[in-house]
């Protein structure tokens, strides 16, 4: 990406020396879904500016429209930020190319932003000019790019599900995990780390999960089913649960972390550790009667 | 923090001696709930040199402490404890994740500990230290806070409020490997009011605010950005004649996703409890679940909407945009001889998005009947269906996943004056089919699992030998990878020492299979030692080893790699 926008300034810089003031966008075609995001990630908005006066004070122009072309949100121009452009390139990100607190959405679009932060999942197309800070007259053609947004979900713990109780002769030999993909699917590889975690005596499951080190700590490349072998040794039974707290707990607590392919947590509304809604299992003979369980134990 | 550990032990150690005094003189205070220290060692040795196809998987050593006394000065008046510690920690998900070095103040907010003291007068009831506070399923959260407040209960009302502070200030840390994630300071205030008449009603009305102090760190966490969010809700549950219930809930909640974040008056704010951001959101949830329960009959309707942009700082990992609903069954038959669990379902994601809505379908069935004193039958049904919709503009492909699980589970067992005798079979087929379309382009990938396990338990009744075997073979078909195991395993149980000795061990035998790889072979050793030494003193120990050799699926130098894995977990537990 950055040497693509390196020939695009390049060659933008040589275009723009034969007139005033020109501007060039370039646009991740699959943005953060959160649009408050976009201001953090550089990638998102890239505004090549050329502008061959002097010091220039302008006002950016952005707009948000369907892809039919029905305008769904515009700047204020009363409040967007002045900009300065030097004499020559510069280029700009969306913190100042797409302030969202200067950005008025209309009808449903205003609704969905302030409920959830997004925009429906669609392709839409975003569009920018430069007017004139002294009488908002515009100075450049709008230009626009096309997007596509959605937000990411977060796998969905399928297998065991959650309060699943295993019986331990199975359990000991191989449990088989199971989690519904990340949706949608990113264009790049994906990776989903499986955590399983022992809930000790007087531990709540989340609290398992934020302090102990994982029984099982296993990054998968895409596929959502994992067969592990646990080689835990004696589970203690959920009868003798009061008694005994050396042994190995009968509790669990599991997770997905899902990860990019730089192997860092795919961020999904405000979890920014990318980790799913966890779930819990025991482990625990639930057919045998009373009497059995009891004296087997 | 050498010396803050010494220290706690210390504490812990005197309190004990002082209580076991106490009890000793028969003062007035009477005091129940155990206290015990725990040792856990763990090793594991790796061939050859420089295998790293096993990792670790608990500390090397952890010291772990218990004291859960509840004082009873009076009929009116009692104090419950609840302090668990760990020496050592050994975060790895969360705020806490890879801290090694810990001040006092996150010493005492790590979840892996707990402080907690609950004096209680009559319905007066003051909360201190580590909390786990859920004043309802959508508020408050499931994480511990540290702090102070208060229950109170006069008559039917409910008064309830809580502040402290989840985590503390963690400084982002890259090095050494894998470094700290960091964390924000996080504070919490949480209210309630309400009135309650057990098994009638209930009506509360709930608040809970959580905020990340930004000056907390001098390095900021990378990926965790400060978050702040204010929660309201209402629960109202009744109880009706013949058993039938409603309960429900509705909350709002406002959340802002980084207060780095400029002020935004197009978002919605709550003042004075929460100023909007960019990235503020504000949205609602609800849940209903409405049924009647009796003896022999129970049957129950749940639903949940969590809206897109609902969030709670007490809940971290909860999943927004979704509805779903589940209608439950339980009934008895034939005399209590015939038990059935049925439930059905289905969960919608991206509740507010059209384009890549995601459908689930969950079907649970659950048929157990004892036909006579001898033959029982177990028969279970599970299917999970999950689909979505793809968009092909932006390659974005539908995906269609579908997870079947069925098991038949007959038991027979024959009794004689001198014994009974189990025995048990089953077997359960899982199928799990994965599907992905884009446009003509359709690809899956199939898995299929069969399970045989038989198991025998024969029950002594004039020995006190309590044995168990069984024997399994696991065996799953995907379309590049095709698993076996085949498993032997044999338990014994026995007391000795006139009963103040309870020995339990088990052996486990597996022999693993890789495609047409040679072979794994694992070996588990396991044993549990419960010694009473007096009447409120037990020592219990246990010990494992688990030894794994590979065939030659690994290739090359790791061809018969092996690991050797030891846990000695050995305490002692005193009951007051």
């Amino acid at each position: 990406m950055k040497s693509f926008i390196f020939i695009c300034f390049l060659l933008f810089s040589c275009i723009s020396t034969f007139s005033q003031t020109n501007i060039t966008l370039i646009m991740t075609p699959r943005p953060a879904a959160n649009l408050s995001e976009w201001s953090a990630r550089k990638e998102t908005i890239t505004l090549i500016i050329t502008n061959m006066q002097d010091n220039r004070q302008v006002k950016i122009k952005a707009s948000v429209k369907t892809s039919d072309g029905t305008q769904i949100s515009s700047t204020d121009m009363n409040i967007a930020p002045i900009v300065s452009i030097p004499h020559g390139t510069s280029m700009q990100n969306a913190s100042v190319v797409f302030p969202l607190e200067a950005q008025v959405f209309t009808g449903k679009y205003q609704s969905s932003l302030q409920r959830s932060g997004k925009l429906p999942s669609d392709s839409y197309q975003f569009c920018v000019e430069l007017d004139s800070a002294a009488n908002l007259a515009p100075i450049t053609p709008t230009v626009c790019k096309t997007f596509f947004v959605a937000g990411n979900q977060l796998p969905i713990l399928m297998k065991p599900y959650n309060g699943e109780q295993l019986e331990p002769a199975k359990a000991q030999t191989a449990i088989i995990f199971r989690w519904t993909p990340v949706v949608p699917r990113p264009q790049n590889v994906i990776y989903y780390r499986i955590q399983v975690f022992e809930v000790l005596n007087g531990q709540q499951p989340v609290q398992a999960l934020r302090s102990n080190q994982p029984l099982l700590d296993q990054t998968i490349t895409a596929q959502t089913q994992y067969i592990w072998q646990p080689q835990l040794g004696l589970i203690r039974e959920p009868a003798d649960s009061a008694g005994s707290f050396t042994e190995q707990s009968n509790r669990f607590i599991w997770t997905i972390q899902t990860l990019d392919e730089q192997m860092q947590p795919l961020p999904a509304d405000g979890n920014y550790e990318g980790r799913s809604e966890p779930s819990e299992f025991t482990i625990g003979n639930k057919n045998l009667p009373a009497k059995q369980k009891k004296t087997s134990g | 923090m050498f010396r803050s550990r010494l220290k706690l032990p210390f504490l812990i150690g005197m309190s004990f001696f002082l209580m076991s005094s106490l009890h000793a003189q028969k003062k007035p205070v009477s005091i129940t709930g155990t206290a015990g220290v725990t040792y856990e060692g763990y090793g594991l040795d790796r061939k050859p040199t420089g295998f790293t196809g096993y990792m670790p998987r608990r500390p090397w050593n952890q010291v772990r402490f218990n004291f859960s006394p509840i004082f009873k000065f009076s009929k009116n008046f009692s104090m419950p404890v609840n302090i668990n510690l760990a020496a050592i920690p050994t975060n790895f998900a969360g705020p806490f994740s890879g801290i090694h070095h810990q001040s006092i103040g996150q010493f005492l907010t790590n979840p892996m500990n707990n402080f907690g003291l609950n004096p209680t007068y009559k319905w007066a009831e003051l909360q201190l230290g580590t909390q786990y506070l859920k004043y309802s399923d959508l508020s408050t959260g499931d994480i511990g806070i540290f702090g102070a407040g208060f229950s109170l209960k006069p008559g039917d009302f409910r008064i309830k409020f809580f502040t402290g502070i989840s985590q503390q200030g963690i400084n982002y840390a890259p090095l050494p490997l894998p470094g700290v994630q960091g964390a924000f300071k996080r504070t919490h205030y949480m209210f309630s009011i309400g009135k309650e008449k057990e098994g009638d009603y209930l009506i509360s009305f709930n608040l809970s605010k959580g905020k990340d102090r930004i000056n907390s760190v001098v390095t900021p966490p990378i990926v965790t950005l400060p978050q702040e969010g204010f929660t309201i809700s209402m629960v109202i549950n009744k109880d009706f004649k013949k058993g039938w219930y409603l309960k429900t809930e509705e909350a709002k909640s406002i959340y802002t996703k980084n207060e780095n974040d400029p002020l935004n008056p197009l978002m919605k704010s709550f003042q004075p409890f929460i100023e909007a951001r960019n990235s503020t959101t504000s949205d609602y949830a609800a849940q209903l679940s409405v049924g009647k329960k009796s003896k022999n009959f129970d049957i129950g309707l749940g639903s949940k909407y969590i809206g897109a942009g609902f969030q709670t700082i007490g809940f971290p990992y909860l999943q927004p945009d979704r509805f779903e609903y589940t209608v439950n069954t339980r009934f008895n038959a034939m005399k209590n001889r015939t038990n059935v669990t049925a439930s059905i379902g289905q969960r919608i994601n991206d509740v507010s998005n059209s384009t890549i809505r995601a459908k689930q379908f969950i079907g649970s069935l659950n048929w157990f009947t004892q036909f006579n004193d001898k033959f029982s039958l177990n028969v279970s049904f599970n299917n999970f269906g999950f689909s979505t919709n793809g968009y092909t503009p932006s390659s974005i492909p539908s995906i269609k996943n579908v997870s079947v699980d069925a098991g038949i589970n007959p038991t027979y067992t024959w009794i004689n004056s001198k014994m009974s005798q189990t025995l048990s079979f089953s077997y359960n087929y899982s199928n799990y089919k994965e599907t992905y379309i884009l446009g003509s382009s359709v690809t899956s990938q199939l898995n299929n699992t069969h399970t045989l396990l038989l198991s025998y338990i024969p029950v002594y009744f004039t020995r006190k030998i309590s044995p168990d075997f069984s024997a399994l073979y696991f065996y799953n078909d995907a379309s590049m990878a095709k698993i076996s195991f085949t498993t032997l395993s044999a338990g014994i149980s026995f007391p000795a020492k006139k009963d103040r000795i309870k020995l339990r061990g088990q052996l486990q035998y597996t022999l693993g299979k890789f495609n047409s790889f040679t072979p794994d072979n694992n070996f588990i050793a396991s044993c549990n030692i419960d010694y009473k030494i007096n009447k409120k003193l037990t020592w219990t120990s246990y010990l494992s080893t688990n030894y794994y050799k590979y065939g030659n699926q690994l290739g090359g130098a790791y061809i018969g790699a092996n690991y050797l894995e030891s846990i000695l977990r050995t305490g002692l537990k005193y009951k007051f």
